[in-house]
């Protein structure tokens, strides 16, 4: 049972370099957190303020409901994976394993069960007296998990893991990672820069950016109704397209124009809501996926194809559009098709709008 | 046909500079097994005629030599020891652990190095004298406890293993004191073997400061003990080759095994900065 | 990195680790440098030895004696002819080695390395012994050997003119081999591809080494630079070994003389000074190279 808890925290470093600025969130007991965002982001000096390796410039952080301001690392009841791993490299996968419960006087013969125990669950049996060096990424990376399960911790905390994993043995080590969630039933917080590892171990994501949280959200949620033009753009690959330009009025409608000359036009429906952003900055945002090419409704763009990628299932399309930048992501229309122009047409349902980088809902 | 050329070329005159190093130890060697007179004369002898022990034999009963062997061993090996626990202490609270006005202290430390011994030597001595140290093996001990090249290598080396290793250890529930001898100490055990290796030749070769610091006899180290002899026995080639081979040869010995060690630790010092 | 800042600074744990270290350094060696120029500004003597309160403050009067001294000018001519000769030569010669081990061509490299690099771990007395005997006029193996090329014999040692360079030629073949060493972990830092990419475009040997050796190795270049010259201004045992400053104070040196002063007639006030003029020196040298690394960054 542990629910962590952080309240208004702050990192300054010195040198007033604000790292994590104001961050408040919870994370329920036997929940999986991805705290995820582009380097710099603070999510993980804040992973490290959990962890106690960081002290907290403002805030405070709760585990299990007590505050752990002065509470040091050792005593937080929490385990940490490091993405290096962080094996001791002079003592055997067993040592390892059996360090930290040597160092809190276990019995010898329970930490050989532990361990043990452990090591069964990982599969390590036999390299149990192994050093870490002869071992692969992959092996390494589950006795670092091995060092973290066998204490039994009510939290979990893992920075990057799997980014020093080939692309292979990453997709792998994440099921074997959230299988073990599944058994521990134990709070995880796990960090990384891979919004696609995010999206599918997180039950919840929290998006940072420059130390601030853009938005905590379900994984589909995160990709469907994303609160900022950031989160749009830093979730989903490839990355959701933006059409950059001023909200204008055309023929009494509102519309967005961008300097190329490109102008979309929404619904009546809209006009009320919308008219208030005449003159602002403005986004369209679409997903690759949801341009569908040789479209013929009601508003239709003619767009060059300037590149095209087949991966086999999907192809990718490489558009421009009065000057700006599409990709596409679509059934391989028929090999014909070459460097052409198409028709193109952003499907209402799927299309978003930023004002000003923000979110405005268009039902 | 060129390449021969070019090889058979460099490698006699790498061969050329090798002799010219290595000639003087072995003609060292050669002529401290030869009797009184021997290495005297002229053209100068490579081997002896007979071979002879009389040199080592002077030099243990009536030099006492083994005394100031005695001497040498005992203050590198506790220079060593006192200095490597002293430096790699400080050297890890300076990779491993930050707070306020590090960088400046070990800025203060690095930019100090370029003061030369010498303009210690005074004071050292007038304070060494004063607590009753000159003349005893404390007076070589106390200032080589710690020194600033010492924290510097480890430093340089400990900064190369991960900071996670440490922390790891700290949420695995260590104190920083087994975090030190439980981690850190094994893990930086390479750059530990080439710092020891650099303070033992250091202390056996140093002369100045023993020169200075130890007056007495009884107490000489093997370098003051042959300066010491040598005005007595500048016409005795053979006696002061014997002293210079058993002087030179535990150092020899010590680089012979540990060379990679030695050799790494200097590249590993000379990363400036 | 472990944060050690609290309330108090550091924490305890940190204090204590650092504690033994920087204290016998800031006691047994930052202490005695103030001390030391504190007492370059007294008549510090040997009645001062019996009791402290002999001593007076002089002002710069050991620095004007100095500088009207004879003897300090003659040491301090013969340490610069000492570093400004046996410097470039051993540095010179490093290098020659470092690029001739390096080259694909030798053979027997860590033989030839071992070799080099033997007399740098070699204790400097004894080998300074060793060379009074090479260097002997009459039965020294130098002069035997020069005598096949029919050069007539030299006293090395006993001419004012050949001491000098008799210590320069010892200190040169006992140092090389660590210089050696830096330069070959700096040539191992040079991409070979630099050489294939001039190789291609037709540069002979002498080209790729002036202008991609050469100008790569600059940093490590004046690295070995600032240590061999603080390193050679200390110059010690060598003439204190082979000629106790002689023929003629030729090869007397700033340490010798300063040894001389302070240890064998108790004059340490003066003796400090000089020191100061040591650390002036080397301070100096090191700032000329610093401000030359400068220039070329």
């Amino acid at each position: 049972m542990a629910k962590v808890e952080l309240k208004n925290v702050s990192k300054i470093y010195m040198g007033g370099h604000k790292a994590v600025d104001n961050v408040s969130f919870n994370i329920d007991d036997k929940e999986f957190v991805v705290l995820v965002g582009p380097s710099g982001c603070g999510k993980t000096t804040t992973l490290r303020m959990i962890a106690g390796l960081e002290e907290l410039s403002d805030g405070e952080i709760f585990i299990d409901g007590k505050p752990v301001k002065n509470v040091p690392p050792k005593d937080r009841n929490i385990a940490m994976v490091f993405q290096n791993y962080a094996l001791y490299p002079h003592m055997t996968v067993y040592e390892n394993m059996a360090f930290g419960l040597k160092i809190r006087k276990f019995p010898k013969n329970e930490i050989k069960k532990m361990v043990e125990e452990t090591a069964e669950i990982l599969e390590l049996e036999k390299l149990l007296n192994r050093k870490p060096k002869v071992l692969s990424g992959g092996q390494r990376q589950r006795v670092a998990l091995g060092r973290a399960i066998v204490r039994k911790p009510k939290v979990f905390l893992f920075d990057e893991p799997l980014s020093n994993l080939d692309a292979k043995l990453r997709v792998q080590m994440r099921a074997e990672i959230s299988k073990l969630h599944r058994k521990l039933g134990a709070t995880m917080i796990y960090v990384t820069h891979d919004q696609r590892e995010a999206m599918t171990m997180g039950d919840r994501i929290v998006v940072m950016k420059d130390g601030i949280i853009r938005q905590i959200d379900k994984p589909l949620r995160l990709y469907r109704f994303p609160k900022d033009q950031f989160v749009a753009g830093f979730i989903g690959s490839p990355a959701m397209n933006f059409i950059k330009g001023k909200m204008v009025f055309e023929n009494g409608l509102p519309a967005l124009r961008a300097s190329g000359g490109f102008l979309y036009r929404f619904d009546e429906r809209l006009k009320e809501k919308l008219s208030k952003y005449i003159n602002e900055n403005a986004a369209l945002g679409i997903r690759p996926e949801n341009i569908a090419l040789n479209g013929s409704s009601e508003q239709s763009y003619k767009a060059e194809i300037e590149l095209i990628e087949p991966l086999g299932a999907e192809s990718l399309y490489y558009l421009n559009l009065f000057g700006d930048k599409l990709i596409a992501k679509a059934q391989p229309l028929n090999d014909d098709l070459k460097y052409e122009t198409v028709g193109i047409t952003f499907p209402k349902e799927k299309v978003h709008l930023f004002v000003n980088e923000k979110a405005v809902s268009l039902k | 046909m060129n390449n021969k050329i070019k090889t058979l070329g460099l490698n006699l005159l790498l061969l050329a500079i090798a002799i010219v190093t290595l000639a003087p130890f072995v003609w060292m060697v050669s002529a401290s097994f030869m009797p009184n007179g021997e290495a005297f004369v002229f053209p100068p002898k490579f081997l002896p005629d007979t071979f002879s022990l009389t040199q080592y034999e002077k030099l243990f009963t009536r030099i006492n030599i083994g005394r100031f062997f005695l001497n040498s061993f005992i203050l590198s090996v506790s220079v060593t020891f006192i200095s490597l626990f002293f430096n790699s202490m400080a050297g890890f609270v300076f990779a491993k652990y930050k707070f306020a006005g590090k960088d400046k202290l070990f800025k203060l430390l690095l930019s100090s190095m370029i003061i030369p011994a010498q303009v210690t030597m005074l004071p050292l001595f007038l304070m060494l004298k004063e607590m009753g140290f000159i003349n005893t093996y404390l007076a070589i001990i106390i200032p080589g406890m710690a020194n600033i090249f010492g924290i510097f290598l480890i430093k340089q080396y400990a900064e190369s293993i991960p900071d996670s290793l440490i922390e790891a250890a700290k949420i695995d529930g260590a104190s920083d004191f087994q975090i030190y001898y439980k981690i850190f100490l094994p893990v930086i055990k390479p750059i530990l073997v080439t710092l020891a290796l650099f303070t033992f030749m250091g202390t056996w070769n140093d002369f100045i400061w023993p020169l200075i610091a130890l007056s007495d006899q009884s107490m000489f180290t093997l370098p003051v003990a042959l300066a010491n002899l040598m005005g007595e026995h500048s016409q005795d080639p053979e006696l002061m080759m014997a002293g210079s081979t058993l002087t030179i040869l535990p150092i020899i010995i010590v680089f012979l095994v540990l060379q990679k060690q030695y050799i790494k630790g200097i590249m590993l010092g000379s990363v400036k900065e | 990195m472990i944060d050690a800042s609290n309330k108090y600074g550091i924490t305890k744990a940190v204090a204590l680790f650092l504690s033994p270290a920087l204290s016998a350094i800031f006691i047994f060696f930052f202490l005695p440098v103030f001390a030391a120029l504190a007492m370059s500004f007294t008549d510090f003597g040997l009645y001062s030895l019996a009791d402290w309160r002999y001593t007076r403050f002089v002002g710069f009067d050991n620095y004007v004696k100095l500088f009207n001294d004879p003897l300090f000018w003659q040491a301090l001519k013969n340490t610069f002819y000492f570093v400004l000769v046996a410097g470039p030569l051993s540095v010179a010669v490093s290098l020659f080695a470092a690029i001739s081990l390096n080259s694909k061509f030798a053979k027997f490299k860590s033989f030839f390395r071992l070799a080099f690099f033997l007399p740098v771990v070699t204790t400097l007395v004894a080998v300074a012994i060793v060379f009074r005997f090479v260097y002997h006029p009459h039965f020294g193996l130098l002069n035997y050997l020069l005598g096949f090329f029919g050069i007539s014999p030299i006293d090395w040692l006993g001419d004012p003119d050949w001491a000098m360079p008799a210590i320069i030629l010892m200190a040169v073949w006992k140092n090389f081999g660590y210089n050696m060493i830096i330069f070959t972990a700096g040539l191992q830092n040079i991409p070979s591809q630099l050489y294939e990419a001039a190789e291609i475009e037709g540069a002979n040997a002498w080209r790729k080494f002036y202008q991609i050796t050469l100008p790569l190795l600059t940093p490590t270049t004046l690295f070995i630079g600032v240590i061999t010259l603080i390193g050679f201004f200390q110059l010690f045992a060598e003439p204190y070994i082979m000629t106790q400053g002689g023929p003629l104070n030729s090869t007397l040196s700033i340490v010798q003389y300063m040894y001389r002063e302070g240890f064998r007639w108790w004059n340490m006030g003066y003796s400090a000074a000089l020191a100061f003029v040591l650390f002036a020196v080397i301070f100096l040298g090191t700032l000329i190279q610093l401000k030359l690394k400068g220039k070329d960054e």
